[in-house]
């Protein structure tokens, strides 16, 4: 038991997992609380992973430094986004994200010389060294964030500024005629979620230990999405349980139940994604608001 | 009611001075108004028929839209505020507030908590303060007991369900404001007589005692002849006629273009 628990795949299982968990309940923040739907969320996560390597690497920065200096990069990038976004509706925030993704996998993919394009960055080390034990180590390093972020979220809700953002998601020119400042409260808190998403990436870099410019794929915004909601998006809860039923129980807990030949893995993925949709489709149909999620609200 | 009926002390409340202001939507013209100054008395009226451009003219005055010509002037106390250099939220926090003829609410806030916002000042709404919600809930405490004492909602923890209360609250954030100038686009619109009746109270005490006045946009004619200490008339986005309740109700013109219509239908 200590051995499985001490074991690379345990360890990458929890880190992957926690990362996850971190996307979901930052997504759960700007699409259920600020109302502001980002499908660009592996764009600003790649930015973080990419920023806090090269930091790394390039300049030999220490790792926690690089990792905060990845997250302010990506605030930065995403203050000016919002700003040409926010104002607009919910169809065309969703689109620019997506799109905005699509250009950061494309720049890391040009870019070679800063960003090593398809040969890949790396190697990116394991910041804690602590001989056997430094994967699972690291592992509760992440979960460790992953709880602070938590409790953020949670603390926030019940905030002034919670309240605030609630309020601009229901009707954000009433919040207004309130005298409310809300579309610079959606900036800020879309950069400010943004690099927290980017300070996630910088997490995930020592996970991968090799960066390749198709990590940066829109799987990532996908999983987070299906996540939230299946999970429901009207509690945190939500966003665990979602992480929880979709990668842990198709990427992990079906693998070591059904262990399938070599051979048959590499279709696995697609199988997994089809899966996900079907029970996307399933939650939809008998309990829209998702598993966690409570009775909907009736205007 | 007291001694402000005839004239109210400008230089605590705020005035609007309108100066040709047009506004058109594609090449429609929907506000043209020459040259008035609204809010010289605690409560005045705005009347007109439908479609006249009154609601246009409050959203003009709030910056919910923008004019397409000419210019609004926001006395307050001894500051000259032009609107169109502010925005809806910059002029609230001016004091100068507005309510809704369409019902607006805030569907996940519930009734405590939508008062609780209007009462947050800026200062506490950020997104690094995480433990202040005792201390704005206190500085809440004391209006919140009184709104609900005054209008008594059923169930205030609760989230505001007809339309009535969402009216209600929708005057009630807006009092919490503080305001120098309150425009209410048909406030008593959806409300049973009772509660309209307190709303009307409210309005002419702050008024009396407070330095605030108001603007009421109605069609319920008897409530403008009762409260109203001056009348601005407005048809096809024109101000054509003031006077006291009075020299409206006799007036020929507005007789012929709205009173009549109104008594025919
Ligand atoms: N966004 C808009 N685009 C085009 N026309 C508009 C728009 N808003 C209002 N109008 C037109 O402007 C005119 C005035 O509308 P407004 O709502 O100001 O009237 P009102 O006096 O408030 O009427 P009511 O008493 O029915 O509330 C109407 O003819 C309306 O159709
Ligand atoms: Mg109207």
């Amino acid at each position: 038991m200590i051995s499985f628990l001490t074991s690379g795949f345990f360890a990458s299982m929890l880190s992957f997992l926690a990362i996850y968990v971190a996307l979901t309940v930052i997504l759960h923040l700007q699409a259920n609380v600020a109302g502001v739907v980002n499908f660009g969320i592996a764009g600003f996560w790649g930015i973080g992973m990419y920023a806090t390597s090269i930091f790394l690497l390039r300049f030999n920065i220490n790792f926690w430094i690089s990792i905060v200096l990845g997250a302010i990069v990506t605030g930065l990038i995403a203050l000016p986004l919002a700003r040409i976004l926010l104002n607009l509706d919910g169809q065309a925030v969703l689109v620019g994200t997506l799109a905005f993704a699509s250009i950061v996998e494309n720049q890391i993919f040009v870019n070679r010389e800063i960003t090593g394009g398809s040969r890949g960055l790396g190697t990116i080390p394991m910041p804690i060294d602590v001989g056997p034990y430094r994967f699972i180590v690291y592992g509760l390093v992440v979960v460790a964030f992953v709880v602070a972020l938590i409790l953020y979220a949670w603390k926030l809700k019940k905030a002034p500024f919670g309240r605030l953002l609630f309020s601009i998601r229901d009707n954000e020119l009433l919040s207004r005629s309130l005298g409310k400042p809300t579309f610079r409260h959606k900036i800020i808190f879309f950069a400010i979620t943004c690099g927290l998403i980017g300070l996630f990436g910088g997490l995930t870099a020592p996970l991968h230990s090799f960066l390749l410019p198709m990590m940066v794929s829109p799987t990532v915004t996908f999983t987070a999405w299906i996540a939230l909601m299946l999970g429901g998006q009207s509690k945190i809860s939500g966003a665990v349980i979602g992480v929880l039923a979709t990668e842990f129980v198709f990427f992990y807990l079906l693998r070591v139940i059904l262990p399938l030949p070599a051979e048959a893995a590499q279709m696995v993925p697609f199988f997994i994604y089809a899966a996900y949709g079907l029970m996307l489709v399933l939650v939809l149909m008998f309990k829209p608001t998702g598993i966690m999620g409570g009775k909907r609200r009736g205007n | 009611m007291s001694a402000c009926n005839t004239c109210k002390d400008t230089e605590k409340t705020g005035v609007l001075h309108i100066k040709k202001a047009v506004k058109r939507f594609g090449g429609k013209t929907v506000v043209n108004v020459e040259d008035i100054r609204i809010g010289t008395h605690c409560i005045e009226g705005l009347i007109g028929p439908n479609g006249a451009g009154k609601s246009t003219l409050i959203n003009l005055m709030t910056q919910k839209l923008s004019l397409t010509e000419g210019e609004i002037i926001y006395y307050r106390g001894d500051e000259a505020i032009n609107v169109s250099s502010k925005n809806l939220n910059t002029l609230a926090k001016l004091n100068l507030v507005r309510s809704n003829q369409i019902i607006q609410d805030f569907a996940s806030l519930t009734i405590v908590d939508s008062m609780i916002l209007a009462n947050t000042d800026l200062r506490h709404e950020k997104f690094y303060k995480l433990f202040n919600d005792k201390e704005v809930r206190e500085a809440a405490q004391e209006k919140i007991d009184f709104y609900l004492d005054y209008f008594h909602f059923d169930f205030p923890e609760g989230h505001a369900l007809s339309a009535g209360e969402k009216k209600l609250l929708d005057i009630i954030r807006c009092l919490i404001l503080n305001p120098k100038f309150l425009l209410l686009d048909e406030p008593t619109a959806g409300l049973p007589q009772d509660q309209s009746d307190k709303v009307i109270d409210l309005l002419q005490k702050k008024t009396a005692e407070e330095d605030m006045c108001v603007l009421i946009v109605e069609h319920n004619l008897d409530l403008i002849w009762r409260v109203c200490d001056y009348i601005h008339f407005m048809a096809d986005g024109q101000i054509l006629i003031q006077g006291t309740p009075d020299e409206i109700k006799g007036n020929e013109t507005v007789n012929k273009k709205y009173i009549g219509e109104e008594s025919n239908a």
